[in-house]
């Protein structure tokens, strides 16, 4: 095909006039035919006018959505109790707002405005450090320390955000898209979205293993190129398959040991859209938190991997592709939405 | 002498005539390189895929097409902007049912196929252009936060008249058609898209 030919073709240009022409008496024909619908409905025993359109003709309404059932009764109910961080309140990303993570102490730090920034439980900024360029998320150790993840690096820091470390993460020949972070047991775990796979470093940058490589695909399907995962208190990864419609949980050593979720759009507890969940927490009694784009929603399954709530659409920004969300030591979840560049926490009730 | 003087005028007409048809198609020439020089293109920041491309092109089938950008397609098996996503699922839990009324936009498995899940397969997605009437219905359902925004709507320069009287132009609620420089090149990648992966290959790999 070649795009640069402006001029109309000879067979084109015929097709042009002939339109041109058409335009011309189409108010005229129009009137004509309306008339002759109208006649003709009024003839009709009934009077009822001929249906508009067939299904696939073009303009067509589109396929209406299947009869939804009335949204189950819930066993868990949370309702927000407070906001850490938003437009207008101290401390507030004024351009973005990228990454979120739990420390010692329930603190929350956030990533957004090219710096890294602490805030107590309660909400008051407590500290603030320049966070590496295009840094995309971060991880806290139980101890304090901090990992920031940028494409192709790891930046890692201390309790006070003094820089201690760094490395390259992924292979030289495709740097690691680095998505999600986690300090775990004197490892650093970073999910790479280009890979597709969860790799293990220890705090000097040696790769020690890779997790999700082990499955018929060699690796998570990624369609929105972004993995994120978190870890239990028993050390089983669990991360956000999205493609699939799946959060998938792993061993250290790779195996993959369990798996739920899958596609829909009636039942709240399936997963909506091309690929979803895109976020993933763990509580501390073995729940697990997921957030969804295209509905913008948090839910909460319970150890047997039973929905047992929702936190609705109304909360978060309908165009969020991410709701970053973490869980703090007593069951609150903690959700961060980039569009709003709003962190708030949600309390069951 | 009159004969001297006869072929002398006739020298000089020739002249005259040569050199106008000669300044005439410099002129032409000069013309059609300026107006090659700018086109009408869809902005896709801009386009909400609203149909009116559909029905305001002066041609009975829109010069609008929408493409595929491949660099930015996730591949998706469960793609928004193929299969109506609120549609009665099928047996294997996939919607039945499809977004393009007119079947323009295609799909094949790309890489290793999974024969048993689909959803270990990736599928390139391609616009049947002699169907799609640029109604945009696919482009709408691509856009994030559904999908990642690699359909768009575009004007192609094989079917696109040049009439001037772009119906589309002055029909566009949104001002998405704008003038493209083209410093003689296509100002967009044509063949519905854009860098195909390695045949053979997945994305992401």
């Amino acid at each position: 095909m070649d795009s640069n030919k402006v001029g109309p073709s000879p067979d084109i240009a015929e097709d042009a006039r002939r339109e041109r022409l058409s335009k011309r008496w189409l108010p005229l024909a129009s009137v004509v035919g309306a008339f002759g619908v109208v006649a003709a409905a009024a003839l009709r025993p009934g009077g009822a006018p001929p249906a508009a359109s067939s299904p696939g003709a073009p303009g067509a309404a589109p396929s209406l959505p299947p009869p939804t059932e009335p949204p189950p009764a819930l066993p868990h109910q949370y309702t927000r109790t407070a906001v850490v961080v938003g437009p207008g309140m101290p401390g507030e990303f004024r351009r973005w707002l990228s990454g979120l993570a739990l420390g010692p102490r329930d603190a929350v730090y956030a990533l957004g405005d090219d710096e890294v920034r602490v805030f107590e439980a309660g909400g008051r900024l407590t500290r603030t450090w320049k966070a590496p360029e295009k840094a995309s998320c971060l991880g806290v150790a139980s101890d304090g320390r901090v990992a920031a993840g940028s494409s192709g690096r790891v930046d890692l820091y201390s309790n006070t955000g003094v820089r201690i470390g760094g490395f390259a993460a992924g292979t030289r020949d495709k740097p690691a898209d680095v998505t999600a972070i986690r300090l775990v047991r004197d490892e650093v775990l970073v999910a790479d979205a280009a890979a597709r796979v969860i790799r293990r470093y220890d705090l000097r940058g040696t790769e020690r293993g890779v997790i999700g490589a082990k499955n018929k695909t060699g690796g998570f399907m990624l369609p929105n190129r972004s993995l994120d995962f978190d870890v239990d208190a028993s050390g089983v990864i669990h991360a956000t398959d999205t493609g699939r419609h799946q959060v998938t949980s792993w061993t250290f050593d790779g195996t993959m040991v369990a798996s739920f979720g899958k596609f829909g759009m009636a039942k709240p507890e399936d997963f909506v859209g091309c690929c979803n969940p895109v976020n993933v927490a763990v509580a501390p009694d073995g729940s697990i938190v997921t957030a969804e784009k295209m509905i913008a929603r948090v839910k909460v399954y319970g150890r047997d991997r039973m929905l047992l709530a929702v936190i609705g659409p109304e909360h978060f920004d309908p165009m969020c592709r991410h709701i970053h969300v973490a869980v703090d030591s007593i069951g609150r979840i903690v959700t961060a939405d980039p569009e709003r560049r709003t962190i708030a926490v949600f309390e069951r009730s | 002498m009159s004969e001297t003087s006869t072929r002398r005028q006739f020298i000089d007409r020739t002249c005259r005539v040569v050199g106008l048809a000669a300044l005439g198609g410099a002129a032409g020439l000069l013309a059609r390189r300026t107006s090659a020089h700018a086109v009408f293109q869809v902005d896709p920041s801009t386009c909400t895929a609203c149909d009116l491309c559909r029905t305001s092109c002066v041609l009975s089938l829109s010069a609008v097409k929408a493409v595929n950008d491949f660099a930015k397609c996730g591949y998706c098996m469960l793609c928004p902007a193929y299969m109506d996503v609120t549609s009665q699922p099928d047996e294997k839990g996939i919607p039945s049912g499809k977004v393009c009324p007119q079947d323009a936009l295609k799909r094949r498995v790309v890489g290793r196929e999974d024969p048993d899940d689909p959803n270990n397969n990736y599928y390139e997605y391609t616009v049947d252009e002699a169907r799609c009437t640029g109604c945009g219905k696919c482009v709408k359902a691509c856009k994030p936060p559904a999908g990642n925004g690699s359909l768009r709507l575009e004007i192609r320069y094989d079917r696109c008249v040049g009439c001037n009287e772009c119906g589309i132009l002055i029909a566009c609620p949104s001002t998405a058609i704008v003038r493209v420089p083209t410093p003689g090149m296509s100002p967009l990648p044509v063949e519905g898209g854009h860098p195909r992966p390695v045949e053979g290959e997945r994305p992401n790999e």
